[in-house]
């Protein structure tokens, strides 16, 4: 068992919904996304991204559109879709039980240890 | 001093060395490699190649003019290699396509080669030393009769190895992505190192070299001789062939005559009366007897493995022609004033 991959398992797992969190209401493109993404410390190399979005586009989770740019070539604006707004919200739901459950845990552990 | 490239990324021209542009290309071959089996590789190599234009972008701003292989590095750096960018955990599917496709395959090598490659192709296949193969077979080949006829008809029937993945094969190592991207790489070293090296070899490995290159030479012009000389032979074997596509059509008009006797029952000089009904009954004709031959035929390729089987429409549709046919045909007989019914008493009294 490897701390880093557990470590890196974990934030595998919670990619897809930072990254919808960050869509949420607001369109912006990959560079954007990586740039929070780094911020958050939540991704390491920038080409992790691609593929995610790439899939969660192709699950109809996301869409995009291209946006003129002053500095280049035209962007992909990505942004939710109904369908990806549901899912968002359903995650939501699931990742407050899981925060609330490991809390709950961590609370009951360390007040046991200290009495 | 160093070469540079022009290249367009993500619709934007940059200049680039021509390392740097080696070790990209080979990087993007590597990603789209990886991302071969996944929905939409092409959409995310492409955007990967944006980003990847964007960093370049900001590098140019910076005042660079060219693109060096620093920046290049340190843009994948950032990127990720490809194994890193896994987005599911199908590290295990890898690893079993990897030993699955260790499996030796004979290819002429076109980066190490005198002639065809052939010598330099088998010597990967068994893990030989090409040179001295070269020697012992020039060496045999002044003796053993048949040695450059098998080493022709080799050079004819053993595919070049063009892609990555098809060298990796040639030499029996492991494809994946870590080997193909060192294949593309060395390929080019290789190629470099031949034109730019000044390190000496080794005295044998020159005088072999040297020797299987001017036998390799001599070998070239020997085959030159013998196509012009073989020229005559040629037309010779072309004439031949002429004639016997004139015996062929030959036989092919002697038919009807052959059927003018062995169909009795067929007033001859009827038929020019009522050409729409003798064509149809010809047409019918070729449709019952052609179908089932086709289908014995596939039947018999589809044996040996190397057809597709028929598509069951296709099935369908020919057995409802040739059904269509055999109706058609028959009702066109019976009313042809062609057909003497005398020769089938026992039929149609």
């Amino acid at each position: 068992m490897n701390v880093d991959n557990v470590k890196s398992q974990m934030r595998k797992g919670m990619l897809e919904y930072c990254i919808l969190l960050l869509l949420h209401r607001e369109a912006s493109y990959a560079s954007d996304i990586i740039m929070k993404l780094k911020e958050a410390k939540l991704i390491v190399v920038e080409g992790t991204l691609y593929p995610l979005l790439t899939r969660l586009k192709n699950d109809g989770l996301l869409s995009y559109e291209w946006v003129e740019s002053t500095q280049g070539p035209p962007r992909k604006y990505y942004q939710l879709t109904k369908q990806g707004e549901e899912f968002l919200s359903e995650l939501e739901t699931a990742w407050d039980d899981l925060s609330d459950t490991v809390n709950h845990l961590r609370q009951k552990l360390l007040t046991a240890n200290i009495l | 001093m160093k070469k540079t490239l022009t290249i367009n990324l993500g619709g934007t021209v940059y200049n680039i060395d021509e390392d740097a542009y080696v070790l990209l290309d080979n990087y993007l071959n590597n990603l789209r490699y990886h991302f071969r089996k996944q929905e939409g590789a092409d959409e995310i190599v492409r955007d990967i190649e944006t980003r990847i234009a964007e960093l370049f972008n900001e590098c140019i701003r910076d005042g660079k003019q060219v693109i060096t292989i620093e920046i290049v590095e340190s843009v994948i750096a950032r990127m990720g290699k490809p194994e890193d960018l896994n987005d599911e955990a199908d590290e295990e599917q890898e690893k079993k396509d990897t030993d699955k496709n260790i499996s030796r395959r004979l290819f002429r090598n076109p980066d190490d080669r005198i002639l065809g490659g052939v010598i330099s192709g088998i010597s990967a296949y068994f893990g030989w030393d090409p040179t001295w193969v070269r020697i012992i077979l020039i060496v045999f080949g002044c003796f053993v009769h048949g040695l450059i006829l098998a080493y022709l008809i080799a050079w004819i029937v053993i595919p070049m190895a063009q892609t990555a993945t098809e060298k990796l094969q040639m030499r029996g190592e492991p494809i994946n992505v870590t080997n193909i991207g060192k294949t593309v790489t060395n390929g080019f070293e290789r190629a470099n190192e031949f034109a730019h090296s000044e390190k000496p070899r080794s005295f044998l490995h020159r005088l072999g070299n040297a020797f299987v290159a001017v036998i390799g030479f001599l070998l070239k012009l020997f085959l030159i001789l013998v196509a012009i000389c073989c020229a005559p032979a040629l037309l010779v074997g072309l004439i031949v062939l002429f004639a016997l596509l004139m015996a062929a059509t030959g036989i092919l008009v002697s038919i009807p005559a052959a059927f003018y006797n062995t169909l009795p029952y067929i007033d001859w000089n009827l038929i020019g009366n009522s050409p729409t009904i003798a064509i149809t009954i010809a047409v019918c004709g070729l449709l019952a007897i052609g179908i089932p031959v086709v289908g014995l035929l596939q039947l018999i390729l589809q044996g040996f493995g190397k057809w597709k089987p028929m598509s069951t429409s296709t099935k369908i549709i020919l057995i409802l022609l040739w059904f269509i046919a055999m109706a058609v045909g028959i009702i066109f007989l019976l009313q042809a004033p062609f057909f003497e019914y005398s020769y089938f008493p026992a039929l149609f009294t």
